[in-house]
Parts: structure tokens; C-alpha cells; sequence
């Protein structure tokens, strides 16, 4: 007990930056007592996020998103693929997540991060369990061709809540996504049908009025902390570092839970934590609803 | 060929064959128009910013047409434990290309080279006596292949180590001419940098008129040299002003 | 590299300054030539360069490939350099890495000209068998044996001689073959072709040491260096490649000024490379 009062006391005394290096997470506590964080916000609330459509021209689609400082960059490349016999007519979606050494200090090169695989199976999961995506779209031809779409999330700066803005910008560049226009060659290969005006395309497109992928039941995912009674939405990376427990609620669009996901950590999550991360889920859900719509509308007028 | 393993099937991509099969002939001539519409002698729209990712020491984007790279630098930070006392300070630098920068997916140019050739345009104008035994690590991601990417991220590289605070003796700019039929163009973009006949990148510091690095690939004859060099300098002198200008704006700005 | 005392430094610095270096040679002169072709028996083409302690050796493998889709009617050539860690102490273990691959990449840039293929020293559309089916693609390896300063220009001489001994098999396509397969070819046991290296430029390697600038440099010199710039240059005496080495950055007047200093030098290294070969060759027939 001394030893927190010791400290508690040199608050008033240290600089701030010394008292927040030393006792991270006493720093963390002082700001929960007063239901403020180091940042400014109030516990529930995610930070501010933008979304741009349309950042990469040499992928099919692609998304850059920014939640608080962490940025992430999706594309979506299509390429043409033989079915398997199980399954002859549907195509196949390829997820990965990066995280280069560009995007944090604890990354080197040749040494990648423990976090990525994680965030990429998970990622992966969410995107192919939630139904988002009807995989009979992606068919070409049954049986002889179909789509394999590979969609890549590279980190560009990771500031907390990784997974939230992984899949906010791999669903953003699934939206984004236009198909090329294809048509069988001669040899039975697939190849994009040029777009010339006036002169009569030799083979006929075979996916003609399939350029753009119905996306049914939109999941969205908000990340929360847990500590002792509080709850913190939307943690940035020094909120991770210092309070290990966390809980990501994911829902789809019609606010369906789609997967609840506690790692572990310090502390238990109860019916009420659990209730009330699910309410700030919804709630964050709207949210990122309408800036998903515009950023597409957005798009659209261009 | 059908691929029964569901983890990995056999892909390709339907496109690349238009892009063997339109031109290839045209530079040849002595007048033609360039793929985007530009001057032979003019460059690409440049956008630069400072700062762009928050949790890297210093860091810098730079757009150029469609080249878009963003490098991060951190550090001064602890060497490698397994490395030996240096009384100057290390320069350690890594690109790597995502894998959507080419039209075709995990088409990558070797980042080894890549990254070697950052490294010795750089060295030169870093003052590696203010952090002896520590390391600086410059690492770059092109997140778009768009042609002329090594001048691109070594700009861009010296924009995010000035953004740092590592001391330089000058900014350093980095710009790339090829050599087509009769004519020199400058910046040129990837379906320009696949049939040229000869490349010239210049990496100087430019307000000490010094060149840092240079590389030559062709047959090149002696007026066509000197017109190329002149060309790139001038240009890389330009950029410089370009990049010094987004770097006074970032302080005046963060002064605020 | 080499530990040099401050007074060694100034005898070497001042020696070239008056155009007279330690071991004897002026300014622009290179240490002698030997040349040996046909050193590998199982390689096509092959040959070791002495350039006073400096010893390298070249090989040249042909084998049957695949074009490359962007380019159908051309061949493949492939540069790499070892390092052997007899030739000095540094190379022990992973220490020639480092060295290895700015060779190799120097020599690609100095050997393979621009991407279309044109100044290259080595006529890739020759390689081609049958366009977008078959080509040979060229594995030429160096390797360093002994390093006494001038490691680039020796490996430049070998490769060149290697080339000018190389003999390909000549390849006859059974006809006949639909256009979407794979043709059969024959690979003939007695006849061979002999390549053109008419075209293949030698490399010149400038050291700076204070103002003067130095060829076929030792390593002592070579410690000394601000910057060094290796150019290769074709019998047209035009500039075919160009690398800089050395961290210090170099004024573009003095660039220029070292380019025609080195080009004015490449025509009598040539000659004397040529005659080397050309003596080498009549040996090893004998």
C-alpha cells in the first residue's frame, strides 16, 4: 500500500512525460479515476475515422483507412483460378495481413511480428464465417474458371485496435472492388477483354453484368479494453501495452453478432462487461455504416 | 493443372498480355508522345509529405504520378547486440514492395539490390559521427510501382531522415532519365523503363552540387551524356527545392 | 581494409601526386595482365585473369530455359560473383556477401546494358532457339581467388575472356511441333557455335585519391579512396555502364572529367586484353 502512495504522491511532483514512463499503468489509473483518457477522449468513445476509396490504381480495389494514427492500406487483386472438383462453381478469397517494418518500431526486418499472423487468421475467419461474400459470384465458368481474389491489408502505422481497422479496410476495398470485364481466349485462358469503343471484341465477355460484388451482411468490429470496472473502446497501442485484457465484439450490418473474441488477459469479462461492449459495438457500428456509405457515394459522383 | 489443394490452387492474371502487345515499336521514332501525355524533359507531378506514419522517428511520403512510397525512419536506436563497437554510427536500410505495387501480383524486383543501392546513396550524406555506436534504420515500402521507384525512395528516404533530425550535410534528390530511340526523357514510367535502350539516376546534394551516386546502364556517347546529366541535375536541384519547401512548411506548422 | 599509418598515407598520397606510385607504375598503368583460358573443363567457356596478386576466375554455362513473357525472343543471362574466403581474411564465413553481390551488380550493370538489351556486351536475341519457347540462358560465375585491389575490372577481363572461349552446342528443332506445345530440340554433340564477344566492353575502375584519379588500384590505394567510379566501355569508345563506389559524393565536372580520362584508357586495355585472349586461346590449342 505504501509503495502507491508513494508514487501517487510524486504525481503531483514529477513531470508528467517522467511519471508516464515510469508508472504507465498508475498514469493510465489516474486518468480512468477521473473517466478521461491521456488522449482526451471519454472511455466509450472510438477515435476519429477516415476512410478513402481508390488508393492504389494497380489492384482491383482497394481502401485507405485511418483510425486515430493507425493507418492501414487494403487492395483487392483478382486473378483467374480451376475450381476444385468439390466445388466447381465458386471462387476462392486469399486474406493476409502485413505488418512491414515500416509501421512500428518492435518490427524488423526479417523478423516479423507475432501479431500479424494472428490478426490475418482472424481477419481471414471474420471475413469468410460472416457470409459477406457469396463465393458463387466469384464463379467464371463452372468448373473450368473462376476468381481467386487476393485481398492484402498492409499496416502502415500501427497505433492499437489493429484487427478494427484491418477489417473496416478490407471490407471498404471488397466495396471499392470492380471486376475487371473477361472473355476465353482461343487456348481456354481467361483474359481481359480490352475496352476499345467501335471495334467488335473478338471473344465474348463472359462476366458482363458481374463488375461489382454483392456484399450481403457488412461485419464491422469495435475492440474494447477491459480493466478492473472500466471499459475503454478503440485502445490506442500505449492503452494495449499497458492493460492486457481485450475484447472484440463483431457484428454485421443488421447488428447480428458475428464473433466475440477474448484472448485471455488479466481480467474476467462479465455478463454486464460483455453486454455493455456490445452496446458500444452497436453503437459503433452506425458509425462506421455511414462512413462506409459515404466514402462510396463519394466515389460514385466522381 | 486442376488444383486439388485447396490452400494453394495455381493462379494467374488475365492482364499482362495487353501490355506486351500494344506498343514496344513507337519510341523508336524521333517524335512520339509519351504514355502520359508529358514533355520529354518534364517531370511527373510530385506530392510530399512529412510525418505520415506517427509511431517511426521521422517519416515521409512521397507520390510521383503513380509512384507512391512511404519510408519510416527510426533511431537512433541500440545497434544489434551482435555487433561489434563502431565509434560511428550504422546505417541499416530495408525496401520492400507490397504486394499489390506491380500489375502482377508478387511480381517483385529484387528488394536486396534495392535496398543495397539505398544504402550508398544515403551514406554520403548522413553525418554518422553524432550517434556513434547506435544504429538508424531506414525502412521503405512502395505501396504502387509506378516507374522510376529506386530515385523515388531514396528522396523520399532523405525526406523521412531529415524528418528524424539525423543530421545530413544536404538533403539528398534522386532522379532517373531513360533512354529512348533518339531521346532522353526524364521520370520515366514503368512501360518506359521496360524498353528503354539505356537508364542514367543521379543522386546528388544538390546545394553542395556533389553527386552521391550514380548508375549507368546502356550504350551511352559522350554529348548524350552530358545532355542526360544535365537534365537529371537540374531536375534532382528542383526536387531538392521542392522537398526543402514541404519541410519548412511541416516546422512552421508543428511551431504553431 | 588495410591498416595504414599516417606516414604510409602520405607516401602513397604523395607518390601519385607526382605520378610515381609505390610500386613503380605511373598514374594510368595497369599491373600485368595473364590470361588462361579453358581453365574448367565442364563449364562451356571459361578462364582466370591474374592482375598481380589479384586472381579470378570465370565460368560460362549454357543450359536450355524459358524466355521470359516479357521478352519472348531473347535469351536469359545470369551474373553472380563468389568470393572465396582464402582470398582474404574478411570473406570468412558470411563477409564475402556483402562484396559478392555489389560485383555481381556492377558487372550486371557494366555487362547486360539497358532492359530492352541494347548496349549490352552479349547479344541476347543470339541465345534464342525458338521465340517464347526455348533460349539458352547463360550462367556465367566469378569467382575471386586471391583479392589484391581491382577485383571489378579483373572479373570484367575474365568474363571477357571466358566469353570469347565459350562454345555453345548448336541446337536443331525437330519440326513438325503444334505451336502450343513444347518442341523437341536435339542438342548436337559435335557441332558448335562460337560466340560474338566483339561487342563485350571492358571495365575501367577510376580510384580518386586526393585530386588525381589512379587505375588497376592495390588495396593499400584502395583504402585511401574517397570514391571510385568503374565504367566499361565498348570498342566504339562509347559508355556502355557506370557504377559509383565510395560514400563521398563527387562534383559532376569531375565525373565527366573521369569518364574520358577512362575512356581514353579502355582502347589500350582492350588491345592488350585482346592479345592476352587472343594468345591464351592459340595456347590452349597447342
Amino acid at each position: 500500500m505504501s509503495a502507491v502512495n508513494v508514487s501517487g504522491d510524486m504525481s503531483s511532483e514529477m513531470e508528467i512525460d517522467a511519471f508516464r514512463r515510469l508508472f504507465p499503468l498508475r498514469f493510465f489509473e489516474r486518468h480512468l479515476l477521473e473517466s478521461i483518457r491521456p488522449d482526451a477522449r471519454p472511455l466509450g468513445k472510438s477515435r476519429d475515422t477516415t476512410l478513402a476509396l481508390g488508393a492504389v490504381a494497380s489492384a482491383d480495389g482497394s481502401a485507405l483507412v485511418k483510425i486515430g494514427c493507425t493507418t492501414m492500406l487494403a487492395a483487392v487483386k483478382m486473378e483467374v483460378m480451376t475450381p476444385t472438383t468439390e466445388s466447381p462453381d465458386e471462387g476462392c478469397i486469399a486474406i493476409e495481413f502485413h505488418m512491414p517494418p515500416i509501421c512500428s518500431p518492435m518490427v524488423r526486418p526479417g523478423r516479423p511480428s507475432e501479431v500479424a499472423p494472428v490478426v490475418s487468421k482472424k481477419l481471414s475467419d471474420t471475413i469468410l464465417s460472416s457470409g459477406m461474400i457469396n463465393l458463387k459470384d466469384l464463379c467464371l465458368v463452372s468448373g473450368k474458371a473462376a476468381w481467386m481474389a487476393y485481398l492484402d491489408v498492409y499496416c502502415l502505422d500501427a497505433d492499437g485496435a489493429l484487427f478494427d481497422t484491418a477489417l473496416l479496410s478490407a471490407v471498404a476495398a471488397f466495396s471499392h472492388l470492380k471486376i475487371p470485364v473477361v472473355s476465353l481466349n482461343d487456348d481456354g485462358r481467361v483474359v481481359v477483354s480490352e475496352e476499345t469503343e467501335g471495334q467488335k471484341l473478338d471473344n465474348e465477355p463472359v462476366n458482363k453484368d458481374k463488375r461489382k460484388l454483392k456484399l450481403s451482411s457488412i461485419p464491422f468490429s469495435l475492440t474494447c479494453i477491459l480493466h478492473k470496472n472500466y471499459i475503454l473502446a478503440d485502445p490506442t497501442a500505449e492503452e494495449e501495452s499497458v492493460m492486457d485484457t481485450l475484447l472484440t465484439v463483431v457484428l454485421d450490418s443488421s447488428c447480428q453478432l458475428v464473433s466475440l473474441y477474448k484472448p485471455g488477459g488479466t481480467f474476467l469479462a462479465y455478463d454486464a462487461a460483455v453486454q455493455d461492449c456490445l452496446a458500444l459495438t452497436r453503437q459503433r457500428v452506425k458509425e462506421l455504416k455511414r462512413i462506409l456509405t459515404e466514402a462510396i457515394s463519394d466515389m460514385e459522383l466522381d | 493443372m486442376a488444383g486439388k489443394d485447396n490452400a494453394t490452387p495455381s493462379t494467374y492474371s488475365p492482364s499482362p498480355k495487353i501490355l506486351k502487345k500494344k506498343r514496344a515499336p513507337v519510341f523508336t521514332d524521333v517524335d512520339w508522345v509519351r504514355p502520359d501525355g508529358r514533355g520529354f524533359h518534364q517531370c511527373r507531378p510530385a506530392y510530399l509529405r512529412t510525418g505520415a506514419v506517427n509511431s517511426a522517428s521521422g517519416s515521409a511520403y512521397i507520390e510521383i504520378g503513380n509512384t507512391k512510397v512511404i519510408v519510416s525512419v527510426f533511431g537512433p536506436r541500440e545497434s544489434k547486440k551482435a555487433m561489434m563497437y563502431s565509434d560511428i554510427g550504422r546505417l541499416n536500410c530495408n525496401v520492400s514492395y507490397t504486394t499489390f505495387a506491380t500489375p502482377t501480383r508478387g511480381q517483385v524486383s529484387d528488394c536486396k539490390e534495392i535496398s543495397a543501392r539505398l544504402h550508398k546513396a544515403l551514406e554520403g550524406a548522413i553525418i554518422l559521427d553524432t550517434f556513434p555506436k547506435t544504429t538508424v534504420d531506414v525502412f521503405a515500402l512502395v505501396l504502387e510501382s509506378g516507374g522510376s521507384d529506386l530515385p523515388v525512395v531514396i528522396s523520399c528516404a532523405s525526406l523521412a531522415l531529415a524528418d528524424a533530425g539525423i543530421m545530413l550535410y544536404d538533403l539528398i534528390s534522386s532522379v532517373s532519365v531513360s533512354c529512348l530511340g533518339k531521346n532522353i526523357v526524364i521520370d520515366p514510367v514503368s512501360e518506359e523503363e521496360s524498353y528503354q535502350e539505356g537508364g542514367l539516376m543521379i543522386t546528388s546534394m544538390a546545394s553542395r552540387n556533389e553527386i552521391t551516386q550514380l548508375a549507368i546502364t546502356g550504350e551511352w556517347s559522350t554529348p548524350k551524356l552530358n545532355e542526360a546529366m544535365e537534365v537529371c541535375l537540374a531536375a534532382c536541384f528542383k526536387l531538392g527545392e521542392a522537398m526543402r519547401a514541404c519541410l519548412k512548411e511541416s516546422a512552421s506548422a508543428s511551431q504553431e | 581494409m588495410v591498416g595504414l599509418s599516417i606516414g604510409e598515407k602520405h607516401f602513397i598520397e604523395g607518390g601519385i601526386a607526382q605520378n610515381l606510385r609505390t610500386d613503380g607504375r605511373k598514374r594510368l598503368v595497369y599491373r600485368p595482365i595473364q590470361i588462361e583460358t579453358g581453365v574448367i573443363p565442364q563449364a562451356n567457356g571459361s578462364a582466370r585473369v591474374r592482375m598481380g596478386g589479384t586472381e579470378v576466375i570465370a565460368s560460362v554455362k549454357a543450359e536450355l530455359g524459358r524466355p521470359s513473357s516479357l521478352q519472348p525472343d531473347k535469351g536469359k543471362v545470369f551474373i553472380n560473383v563468389d568470393c572465396s574466403p582464402t582470398a582474404a581474411p574478411i570473406f570468412e564465413g558470411r563477409g564475402g556477401e556483402e562484396l559478392s553481390s555489389e560485383l555481381s551488380g556492377a558487372l550486371q550493370i557494366c555487362l547486360l546494358g539497358g532492359k530492352s538489351g541494347a548496349g549490352a556486351g552479349i547479344d541476347l536475341s543470339s541465345l534464342s532457339i525458338v521465340g517464347g519457347k526455348i533460349c539458352w540462358d547463360l550462367y556465367i560465375d566469378g569467382l575471386v581467388v586471391s583479392a589484391d585491389g581491382n577485383l571489378l575490372d579483373a572479373l570484367g577481363a575474365a568474363i571477357k575472356a571466358a566469353l570469347s572461349n565459350t562454345a555453345i552446342p548448336k541446337v536443331n528443332v525437330a519440326a513438325g511441333a503444334s505451336s502450343d506445345e513444347q518442341p523437341e530440340v536435339d542438342i548436337s554433340d559435335e557441332e558448335f557455335l562460337q560466340f560474338d564477344t566483339s561487342a563485350v566492353p571492358v571495365i575501367i575502375t577510376l580510384t580518386k585519391v586526393g585530386r588525381e584519379y589512379i587505375v588497376d588500384a592495390t588495396p593499400e590505394e584502395e583504402s585511401h579512396m574517397d570514391s571510385a567510379i568503374s565504367i566499361s566501355v565498348n570498342r566504339q569508345r562509347n559508355l556502355c555502364g557506370l557504377t559509383k563506389r565510395g560514400s563521398a559524393g563527387l562534383d559532376p565536372s569531375v565525373i565527366l572529367d573521369m569518364v574520358s580520362v577512362g575512356k581514353h584508357v579502355s582502347e589500350e586495355l582492350m588491345n592488350k586484353l585482346d592479345s592476352e585472349i587472343a594468345a591464351a586461346e592459340a595456347r590452349e590449342e597447342e
